[in-house]
């Protein structure tokens, strides 16, 4: 635990830009696909498997992030959160929890936590909270995104390949600027549709699969440079692949 | 638990014969009681009355006839033939004895007398005194006028043995209280048997319930049989069993269901990756076997959320967040969700109609992306699919949805709301869809206090009518 605890450490003092991340999560195979996953998008992840384990390294080290299980041998996630938030520290913090009750939700929220996730939840639908929140109190970009020869101007709802202007209803607009400004994430079925449509519940799959088909015969089929990819079982992502 | 309760509270049986006794026991002591007092009256008047008679005839005599010793004599003798009259006597005003009649030799009475009652004033009620050989007496003495001349008096004592009246009435008395005592008891018994009688059927009731176990919830305890005051409960017992039964089938039905759904899905995983494995394969084998498997993962993940909210919508734990929306712009934006499907499928949408409602927007677009994504499934290309929205003048709030779709089989109808159930007809045009979707419909309308109804007329499609009534009270 402690040895963890330095290594994560000696990353403070070598890259400043780098996002610690503290996974305390009993199940050892969960913790450990969370770490893997994590670590491969550029975090640097300490995993916890018990209660006060996770507490002693959450009020030691300085994290950005902590992902928090609420199921835990010797100290739950509730007495993690409080004990954390009692003694001042304002690391982010986010729920993974298997029973989906209103009044957890509730006392998990009221205990200061920034966002939960539900179990079963998927990888790709982690990553993008867990990004959500580490961004959240930037400034978000009103300008242009230039992605290889692909421009998108918020302001104007304009978008430009080369110089070819691209015409697209509204919702298209939505959907292609929500890709474009998160490129090489991957981004679930159900996360497109709850941030493009609002759509938050289980709903055919299919039809994320048909806006993004339509999407693409505007913005990709023409051009030689592809920037919408499918990722098979998980979604999709937005990026210049050579 | 069982004893706690019987450690509070008295048994009915108990309480009822405790009711009775207490009864009988008032009623009998209110009776006996005036029996007894009127009998005491009635003998005390007598007495009282026959002294003052004797007081007043003596008294006549030594006023009119004060020289007539006869006459005298021969009142104050009375009492010779009559059983009543024990003692007169007559004394002048020194005290010394003018005339004396006593049936018996009784010095000890004379002593007892009270003090007289003066010439003018009528005696009313004598004393009751005992002599010390144990007798009562009723006792009355009086002064008398002789003649005209008032200088002379004559001081009048008369006294009648009650002893034998007291004994009669001490005799009723206890006559009276064991009568008493013995009807209370009696009444206690037959309290206690009747309430035993009358609580029988109660035992009956609680027999026949007591068989009734969760593998025999076909029975049923039959209000016709039982009394009235009892019908109303084996009624409300029966409509208890008619939902336990209802719901432990339906139980039953998910359970397999349920077993089965997710059967499917894990068999194909597992030997999938036993083929997999079986053999080396090349890096791109392995991956697509591992992105197969992630959209069997998700479908599995999508039918456990969905059965979660099921769960959470029957134990009525979701709280409605409600708001007042424009159902038309509501249902416009699911629309735009489905719009790429839509053109897709050539299929032409029309919403008619306007209403605001009063509900949780996120659920009501739930049920509406529901019904609209079974429209769009089951309704061929080139069809029609049309929305009409109405608010009655009760402010109930009604969407009907009709496509023009492959629609639903007569005897499939009434089962589209069961978990994972899927008609025929349904499976064979889309390999898609859980079971689950008209099920979190129609728990969504139940959490409104709505209904949803579906009609099938053959040859026309389907049609989904929604009605959202006023809230009863806004959270």
């Amino acid at each position: 635990m402690l040895l963890s605890c330095r290594i994560s450490t000696i990353f403070l003092c070598v890259g400043l830009s780098i996002m610690r991340i503290l996974i305390i999560e009993d199940s050892i195979r969960t913790a450990d696909y969370l770490k893997k996953g994590l670590t491969e998008n550029g975090f640097v992840v300490d995993a916890m498997h018990r209660g006060n384990d996770g507490l002693h390294c959450a009020l030691t080290i300085n994290y950005d992030l902590i992902v928090l299980d609420v199921m835990l041998p010797e100290l739950d996630g509730w007495s993690i959160l409080s004990e954390l938030r009692r003694k001042g520290q304002q690391t982010p913090v986010l729920f993974l929890t298997a029973c989906d009750k209103v009044q957890d939700r509730v006392r998990g929220l009221t205990l200061g936590a920034d966002d939960y996730l539900i179990k079963p939840f998927a990888f790709s639908e982690l990553l993008a909270r867990i990004y959500a929140i580490l961004k959240r109190g930037q400034v978000t970009q009103t300008g242009k995104i230039k992605i290889a020869d692909l421009e998108i101007d918020a302001a104007s709802h304009k978008v430009m390949r080369g110089d070819t202007l691209i015409d697209l209803t509204p919702k298209e607009f939505v959907l292609l600027n929500y890709l474009a400004q998160s490129p090489g994430q991957v981004l679930s079925r159900s996360t497109i549709a709850e941030h493009v449509w609002d759509i938050n519940f289980e709903s055919d799959r299919n039809i994320v699969d048909v806006a993004i088909l339509r999407l693409r015969a505007k913005v990709d089929d023409p051009f030689s440079i592809k920037l919408i990819h499918t990722v098979r079982g998980a979604g999709y992502v937005f990026e210049e692949r050579e | 638990m069982k004893n706690a309760s019987k450690n509070k509270t008295i048994s009915i049986t108990y309480r009822l014969t405790l009711f009775y006794m207490l009864s009988a026991f008032g009623i009998l002591a209110a009776i006996t009681g005036y029996l007894y007092f009127a009998l005491m009256r009635n003998l005390d008047g007598e007495d009282n009355q026959f002294l003052v008679e004797k007081i007043h005839d003596l008294r006549t005599i030594l006023k009119e006839h004060p020289d007539n010793m006869q006459l005298l004599q021969e009142e104050v003798n009375e009492g010779e033939d009559s059983p009543f009259v024990n003692y007169v006597r007559i004394l002048d005003e020194k005290g010394a004895t003018v005339l004396e009649f006593s049936k018996k030799e009784n010095t000890q009475l004379a002593a007892l007398f009270p003090e007289p009652v003066e010439i003018d004033e009528d005696p009313v009620r004598g004393w009751k005194k005992s002599t010390p050989d144990g007798r009562l007496y009723l006792l009355m003495s009086a002064w008398a006028k002789i003649g005209g001349a008032p200088a002379e008096k004559r001081l009048l004592q008369a006294a009648l043995d009650i002893s034998r009246e007291q004994e009669i009435l001490n005799e009723y008395k206890n006559k009276v209280l064991g009568m008493l005592v013995l009807g209370v008891l009696f009444s206690a018994a037959a309290g206690f048997f009747i309430a035993r009688k009358g609580m029988q059927p109660l035992q009956d009731i609680t027999g026949v319930i007591r068989k009734i176990r969760s593998t025999k919830l076909h029975e049923r305890v039959n209000p016709s049989l039982w009394p009235r005051e009892l019908t109303e409960l084996a009624f409300s017992f029966d409509q208890l069993l008619d939902h336990l039964q209802n719901s432990f089938s339906r139980l039953s039905q998910f359970s397999s269901n349920l077993a089965h759904e997710l059967r499917n899905p894990i068999n194909t995983l597992m030997g999938e990756a036993e083929v997999v494995l079986s053999k080396p394969r090349t890096h791109q084998e392995y991956q697509s076997h591992i992105e197969l498997n992630l959209e069997e993962y998700e479908k599995l993940a999508n039918i456990i959320k969905s059965l979660l909210f099921l769960a959470k919508a029957e134990s009525t734990d979701i709280i409605l967040e409600r708001t007042v929306f424009d159902v038309s712009a509501e249902i416009h934006a699911m629309l735009e969700y489905y719009d790429a499907l839509i053109e897709q499928q050539h299929i032409a949408i029309s919403v008619q109609g306007a209403a605001s409602l009063n509900a949780d927007l996120s659920l009501f677009r739930r049920v509406i992306s529901n019904i609209l994504s079974n429209s769009i499934r089951y309704t061929p290309s080139g069809g029609k699919i049309d929305i009409s929205i109405w608010q009655d003048a009760d402010h109930v709030v009604s969407v009907q949805i009709r496509d023009t779709g492959i629609g639903i089989e007569a005897s499939a109808i009434e089962k589209v709301f069961d978990r994972f159930y899927r008609s025929d007809k349904a499976k064979t045009a889309s390999g898609q869809g859980t079971g689950l979707g008209l099920a979190i419909a129609k728990s969504i309308m139940d959490l409104h206090g709505g209904s949803i109804q579906i009609q099938s007329p053959p040859g026309h499609g389907t049609i989904v009518t929604l009605t959202f009534p006023l809230p009863v009270s806004c959270f």
